[in-house]
């Protein structure tokens, strides 16, 4: 019998490769520990923005959720978060329409009740639709357009398959392309740009919004800025996309075939040095430059005044956080700091990090949430002054923690400046 | 007319098999959630509150959508065994979900495969996510006292010793109820008390067949009570030992009781349990008038005449609408559905429904 959590360190997991990375991190080959990450992770309606809250980033819209009772049993606790109340209903699917489909014949009648019902006209009705419809094979985009005739508003589909987690297009996918699918061809304003790939919008004083400023833009959109639909549609407008989150490729991809408008990447980092070659970049694509030296020193004496205070302390970094755990791990060790430990599932594409961190911290020990050995982790065994996210706590609660966590994006320097004032609040 | 399963108020209540794992949380199993993520996250996020503060092998199955189409029964019981093999569990339960239930997945062979697997004993429990949590409860509950009680169980009674049926924080005013109930029951002279999926063990439910006397405090333990009685000859009571207690929470004095038309909404034990609470306060079984309803099982032979079940919103909004109640106490989450009810609306908290206990602020992880 084992007693001991299944981990592995960066060096050994670089060495096996993107191609082969060990089954004990592979969901697939095991049950699912539910750990607070996994559920996050593994969960498509669960916390934060799930499928049913991001769906709902359509201003005015409403979201019926067609499913079995237990998949919006956990909805009531978002309609308790303000802005959302009012806007879930419910068509609840009984046991002979799990295996016929006979809910589907009521749909556009429950469209057009809740619609009727509503003092004010919703903008859409999003329909999220479960697993026992991801197995039924249905055509929801036929569903949704018989239930639009019927009813009158715009009604779209938002799929919450959890069944197709680890497919081409996986449920958080989906219902960003689905948010924007409402959006119509528009003349093109050369000086309006959308940033598209969160649901709530970049902290107020990330310095993205001044270097587009300072690039000629005039008018920056976002999605969870928009104060009505209107404003929403005036997303059509824009120049170009700025994508923030690779989930929203499929969205833009969308864009750029629909409505012309193309779209550029750029990746959340917390390494100063690599924020400042990404926008030497994006500056260069659009044709433009930009003056980024105040925010840059600002997030490295950020880095320095905490370095000076609290020295080269041990920081475990979970995944449940506004980061990539591997990145913001290299970012950490980069700037003296020890990572004895990662919580994280892990992808091809984390290479790019792991990897060097492997030069510089070979050591650093890959826990990961979803192994059903993580019964048996036991939080005085590692070193740590300090957690970063909120699965890192559930694994040491009494350690000093940063959830990082927040509704509001950080990104790019104004990110590193904040994650280190948190921590220093944290130590304090 | 509403459309058949349509709610525009009311959120859908603790699905079967929350119930189904409120029951073993505690039992030393490793408990399999045969799903996608979201089932197993709702159990551990939302409804089930032991699960910040005590670990239990609690799994998702993981399925992802080809191994449901295909019906890869042979990759989950590979999984069940890998699993098995590092965690030192007692037994083995499958937990169903609509994935399954979609894709009708034999549990009888499911149960056989993994018991030959991995060598432990294993219970399946046909869940849908269509049904509430007490069908979960019930069924699970049926589960363990048929497979766990061993054949010569009732020989030996064990004296003044009781069984609690239905104990699970579904059910409770908060994670001490089946403390609080066990005290109860000893400070009336009881010697050994079990509450079931609260505190009790897997051993505890093997003695199932040896007590005295089993007591039943919600509807969901009634046909397990059933089965005992039949099996071995244990008789049963449905009351609730904490009752006195909830009737002192209510805000309303035994004057304004008489003469009124009282509606109570709550599992059928409870909502029984308050009503003669109420009755034998007034000392008028006639005043007030009371009547007992249910989202969830209505059993006729704990029935009276004029109690009903309630199966659709639509139904909620006409019972309460048509009824002429002077007080409704009901679970705070109805009170939006009462809608311009006029009369006086009491609370009575049922976390099944609203994820809220009565006594305690509820502590989830989902925020």
């Amino acid at each position: 019998m084992i007693t001991e959590p299944y981990s592995i360190s960066i060096r050994e997991l670089n060495e096996a490769g993107a191609d082969n990375i060990p089954p004990e991190l592979v969901p697939a080959t095991q049950l699912i520990y539910s750990s607070p990450a996994t559920l996050a992770f593994n969960s498509p309606g669960a916390t934060g923005f799930g499928v049913k809250r991001a769906g709902l980033a359509v201003p005015g819209s409403v979201m019926l959720l067609v499913a079995p009772g237990c998949c919006g049993r956990n909805t009531k606790l978002l309609s308790e978060i303000p802005g959302y109340e009012d806007r879930f209903f419910f068509l609840l699917m009984d046991e002979s329409d799990i295996v016929n489909g006979d809910h589907l014949a009521r749909v556009p009648e429950a469209v057009k009740e809740v619609v009727e019902y509503l003092d004010e006209r919703p903008s859409a009705v999003m329909v999220c639709a479960t697993c026992v419809d991801a197995l039924l094979g249905t055509d929801w985009d036929r569903v949704c357009r018989k239930a639009e005739t019927l009813s009158g508003v715009p009604v779209r589909p938002c799929y919450m398959y959890a069944l197709t987690r680890e497919g081409r297009k996986p449920p958080m996918v989906l219902v960003r392309k689905a948010i924007y699918s409402l959006l119509e061809p528009a003349k093109r304003d050369p000086r309006t740009v959308n940033i598209m790939g969160y649901f709530s919008p970049l902290t107020d004083d990330c310095e993205l919004y001044d270097l587009l400023r300072q690039a000629g833009v005039k008018k920056i959109n976002e999605i969870s800025r928009c104060n009505d639909f209107e404003e929403y549609l005036g997303m059509s407008h824009a120049n170009f996309n700025i994508i923030l989150n690779h989930e929203a490729r499929t969205a833009a991809d969308d864009l750029a075939g629909r409505l012309g408008i193309p779209y550029l990447e750029l990746t959340r980092l917390y390494q100063t040095d690599k924020i400042a070659n990404q926008y030497s970049a994006f500056a260069g694509s659009i044709g433009a430059a930009f003056d980024d030296s105040e925010y840059r020193e600002r997030a490295e004496k950020a880095v320095a005044d905490f370095i000076e205070k609290h020295g080269s302390i041990s920081i475990a970094v979970g995944e449940m956080l506004n980061a990539n755990a591997f990145e913001l791990a290299l970012a950490l060790v980069k700037y003296g700091f020890k990572v004895p430990e990662i919580y994280s599932n892990v992808s091809r594409e984390d290479y790019v990090y792991i990897r060097h961190l492997s030069e510089i911290s070979p050591e650093t020990r890959l826990f990961t949430n979803l192994s059903p050995t993580m019964l048996f982790y036991d939080c005085s065994k590692a070193d740590a002054d300090l957690t970063l996210g909120k699965d890192a706590e559930y694994y040491h609660p009494d350690c000093p923690n940063v959830p990082w966590n927040e509704e509001k994006q950080p990104f790019g320097y104004s990110g590193v400046t904040r994650l280190f004032e948190k921590m220093t609040e944290a130590l304090a | 007319m509403s459309v058949k399963g349509l709610h525009k108020i009311i959120y859908p209540f603790a699905p079967d098999q929350s119930g189904a794992a409120a029951v073993l949380y505690e039992l030393g199993g490793m408990i399999i959630i045969c799903d996608a993520g979201g089932c197993a996250g709702n159990v551990c996020g939302f409804d089930e509150p032991r699960w910040l503060s005590t670990k239990s092998a609690i799994f998702s199955a993981g399925l992802r959508d080809m191994d449901a189409i295909l019906g890869r029964d042979d990759l989950l019981i590979e999984k069940i065994k890998k699993a098995s093999a590092k965690i030192d569990a007692k037994f083995v339960a499958v937990i169903g979900t609509p994935v399954p239930a979609t894709i009708a997945t034999d549990y009888k062979a499911l149960r056989r495969m993994a018991e030959k697997r991995t060598g432990l004993p294993v219970i399946t429990v046909d869940s849908n996510g269509v049904l509430w949590y007490d069908s979960g409860i019930e069924k699970t509950y049926l589960e363990c006292f048929r497979r766990f009680i061993p054949e010569d169980n009732a020989k030996d009674i064990i004296p003044g010793s009781v069984g609690v049926i239905g104990v699970t924080p579904l059910d409770s005013d908060s994670l001490s109820t089946g403390k609080r109930i066990t005290e109860a029951l000893k400070t009336k002279g009881c010697g050994r008390v079990i509450c079931y999926g609260a505190g009790g063990s897997l051993e505890d439910f093997a003695d199932a067949g040896r007590m005295e006397k089993n007591i039943v405090v919600a509807a969901s333990g009634l046909k397990a009570a059933v089965y005992l009685k039949e099996r071995y000859g244990t008789p049963y009571e449905c009351t609730d030992p904490l009752i006195a207690d909830v009737r002192a929470g209510l805000p309303i004095s035994t004057e304004e009781l008489y003469g009124k038309n009282i509606l109570v909404i709550h599992q059928q034990v409870r909502a029984n349990a308050l009503r003669k609470a109420l009755r034998e306060e007034t000392g008028d079984i006639n005043s007030p008038e009371i009547t007992a309803a249910t989202w969830f099982s209505m059993f006729d032979e704990i029935a009276e005449e004029g109690d009903f079940r309630i199966r659709e919103e639509s139904d909620f909004f006409d019972r309460v609408r048509d009824g002429n109640w002077d007080i409704i106490i009901a679970d705070g989450s109805f009170r939006k559905a009462a809608g311009d009810f006029g009369g006086r609306f009491i609370e009575l908290p049922h976390f099944a429904v609203s994820g809220h206990f009565a006594d305690e602020e509820s502590v989830r992880f989902y925020t």
